[in-house]
């Protein structure tokens, strides 16, 4: 083997690679063609299964896809809720923020003045098992359903008072905390370009 | 000031935090492999932070200009090619392969610079340096720079790639290291015939991992930290 | 290893527990401790390392005769890597929950080792039959022992088994540990410790009955 040249041919040693990586690419092709939109559907549907429980009454396929940019500056893309008969319902509000563990996702429902919370869920965590990741759970995320906007959550311990207390999770502060700050800080950063485009609507005349 | 909190953050969670080997199990062959001697491991360690680098460097490039969705290089191509300018060019399902041919020339790189300037190392390494292009661990950087390459909002620059990689690189160091340490104590221990070898490292790394998990939530303090610093 | 290869039974037997790919041969063991935290990720990991296992030793046992010595791991690699893309984007499309849970660990599958050395060792050099015969059995073998572990994980951790509930939380303090990183090691650790045991076990036995003999 070695007697020959060393660069005998290009082409004769690597004619297999270069047959397979066509061969493959092709089939891969193929797959991405077949596949492609069935997974951009599953993910699409991530969020927008979840709208009509945020936002109660909302039609799924009425909703609308926007981009506004936050009081931070940066794009945030929000879900504007209308139900069936093109009554605008509410918000939905993709945020994020860090946990006790790792980073936690969630959207918030919120009503078309944002002045309540109509729901929150948590998409993807990475809390303690048994302890932090109860977040997930409806027990604790009813505590935040129907609470107002105006002043922002607080998590206490025991014996929830005011208005915006949140009774934390035993055991799991942080991971409780973590989940009010996300919730906060997302309805902080929308609320005025939300609002805005809330009045906006209101004030121009409906073309049917 | 942000950007490099930002930056601190990511190579602490990747080093120490959530570290590559003890919290998201990758690159525990070699772990479990070349972890007999100190001197070995840490080398090992260091070579998998150059290659990891150097993989991290080139994937990084590859996705942001290549293989994303809506990529500058092919929709420009695709344009000079006749087509229709307003379709997302979508190379992404050539990720993977693309990645693991980056990290085999990674390797091979490294391999002929260590073999070029460090001719020991390279003679003690023997198979286990080409055996690097197996390491979970690299593979496993170049998927995470994936992952934050996919929001368009929210793209990832070299900077964090780097960090990240790096990050991961001597977060594995530092376990392979301890690890190495470990056994070398164990060698003089006492160990139950059928655990011996693979069995008590296993038990040992268990509980090595359990006292790495006391560093949960420290990033949320360093972030809050550092934000107060920036203030 | 037998003077004359081994038939497709016999690759076939072998793979499931004598040559079992975790605990005799001791390859693959990233994947393995990641997601064996319940039985239903475990039991998709396996499917999905099976179907690459067996696609990648067919094709390469097929092309077997046109490999170039120093570029055979290159195909190997090129081959396998195609295969994991596809399984990784059938399981988006249709189990998109679980692939979603899954996340990194199945392109890993890449840098499994058990499959390279099973191209190496077995795909290159046979034919498909027996490539094909090795595969099942490897991956049932690997299969086996990603249930063994995540039994006992899932069990102990969270008292379910394939989210069935079993264990009901009044009776059983569920171990958070096992269902976390460190469970993961300490569980292989002790039924690695266990099969080495039986299998000295097995060897005593064999050495006492040929000395009596």
């Amino acid at each position: 083997m070695e007697e020959k040249a060393p660069k005998t041919s290009f082409i004769g040693q690597a004619w297999l690679v270069i047959l397979l990586a066509l061969l493959y690419g092709g089939g891969l092709a193929g797959v991405q063609l077949a596949l492609g939109p069935r997974i951009a559907e599953n993910k699409r549907n991530e969020t927008y299964a979840l709208i009509p429980e945020m936002v109660p009454g909302a039609a799924t396929e009425k909703t609308v896809e926007l981009e506004i940019v936050g009081a931070d500056g940066k794009n945030v893309r929000v879900y504007k809720a209308v139900s069936a008969d093109d009554q605008h319902l509410g918000w939905v509000i993709p945020a994020s923020g860090g946990g006790f563990a790792d980073r936690i996702e969630c959207i918030i429902g919120v009503d078309a003045t944002l002045s309540v919370i109509t729901g929150v869920y948590v998409l993807d965590q990475k809390e303690t098992p048994g302890l932090g990741d109860l977040i997930t759970t409806a027990d604790f995320l009813d505590r935040l359903k129907g609470k107002a906007t105006d002043l922002p959550l607080t998590v206490v311990k025991r014996n929830p008072q005011a208005a915006n207390d949140v009774l934390s999770l035993t055991g799991a502060t942080i991971s409780s905390v973590a989940v009010c700050d996300i919730v906060n800080n997302a309805i902080a950063n929308t609320q005025a370009p939300l609002r805005q485009l809330a009045s906006a609507d209101a004030a121009t005349p409906k073309q049917d | 000031m942000e950007t490099v909190s930002a930056l601190v953050l990511i190579f602490l969670s990747a080093a120490i935090i959530n570290n590559f080997v003890l919290y998201y199990f990758v690159g525990i062959c070699p772990f479990l492999g070349v972890s007999r001697k100190i001197g070995m491991a840490f080398g090992m360690g260091l070579a998998v932070t150059f290659v990891i680098s150097i993989a991290a460097f080139l994937s990084w490039a590859f996705t942001f200009y290549i293989l994303r969705a809506g990529a500058p290089i092919p929709t420009q191509v695709w344009a000079l090619l006749g087509g229709d300018p307003e379709t997302t060019v979508d190379l992404s399902v050539l990720s993977y392969i693309i990645y693991i041919f980056v990290i085999a020339s990674s390797v091979q790189f490294v391999e002929m610079y260590v073999r070029k300037f460090f001719p020991a190392l390279y003679k003690s390494f023997g198979v286990f340096l080409p055996l690097i292009t197996t390491n979970c661990a690299i593979l496993f950087a170049c998927l995470e720079i994936l992952k934050h390459l996919q929001d368009p909002m929210n793209l990832w620059g070299l900077h964090e790639a780097l960090a990240l990689a790096i990050g991961g690189g001597i977060g594995f160091t530092i376990a392979i290291s301890l690890m190495a340490g470990l056994r070398e104590e164990l060698d003089m221990c006492d160990v139950p015939k059928a655990l011996r070898g693979t069995g008590i490292a296993l038990l040992v790394a268990g509980i090595l991992a359990m006292a790495f998990m006391g560093f949960t939530g420290v990033d949320k303090g360093l972030a809050n930290a550092l934000a107060m610093l920036s203030n | 290893m037998a003077h004359e290869s081994p038939t497709a039974l016999e690759r076939f037997i072998n793979g499931i527990l004598p040559e079992n790919p975790i605990y005799r041969q001791l390859l693959g063991l990233c994947p393995f401790l990641a997601v064996t935290n319940a039985m239903a990720p475990a039991m998709t990991m396996a499917a999905a390392t099976g179907f690459v296992l067996i696609a990648a030793n067919v094709m390469v046992s097929a092309i077997r005769g046109l490999l170039k010595p120093h570029l055979r791991i290159l195909v190997f690699t090129l081959t396998i890597a195609t295969f994991v893309t596809i399984a990784d984007k059938v399981l988006a499309a249709y189990l998109y929950d679980m692939s979603k849970q899954l996340g990194p660990y199945i392109p890993l599958i890449i840098c499994n080792c058990l499959i390279i050395s099973r191209c190496e060792i077995c795909a290159s050099k046979q034919s498909i039959k027996v490539a094909f015969a090795d595969g099942v059995g490897m991956s049932l073998g690997f299969a086996l022992a990603l249930a063994s572990i995540a039994t006992v994980r899932e069990i102990l951790g969270s008292g379910s088994w394939f989210g069935v509930e079993l264990l009901s939380p009044e009776f059983w303090p569920a171990w958070g540990i096992m269902v976390l990183p460190p469970g993961a090691f300490l569980v292989m650790g002790v039924l690695l410790g266990a099969a080495e045991w039986y299998g000295n076990r097995k060897k005593a036995a064999a050495a006492a009955q040929t000395s009596e003999a």
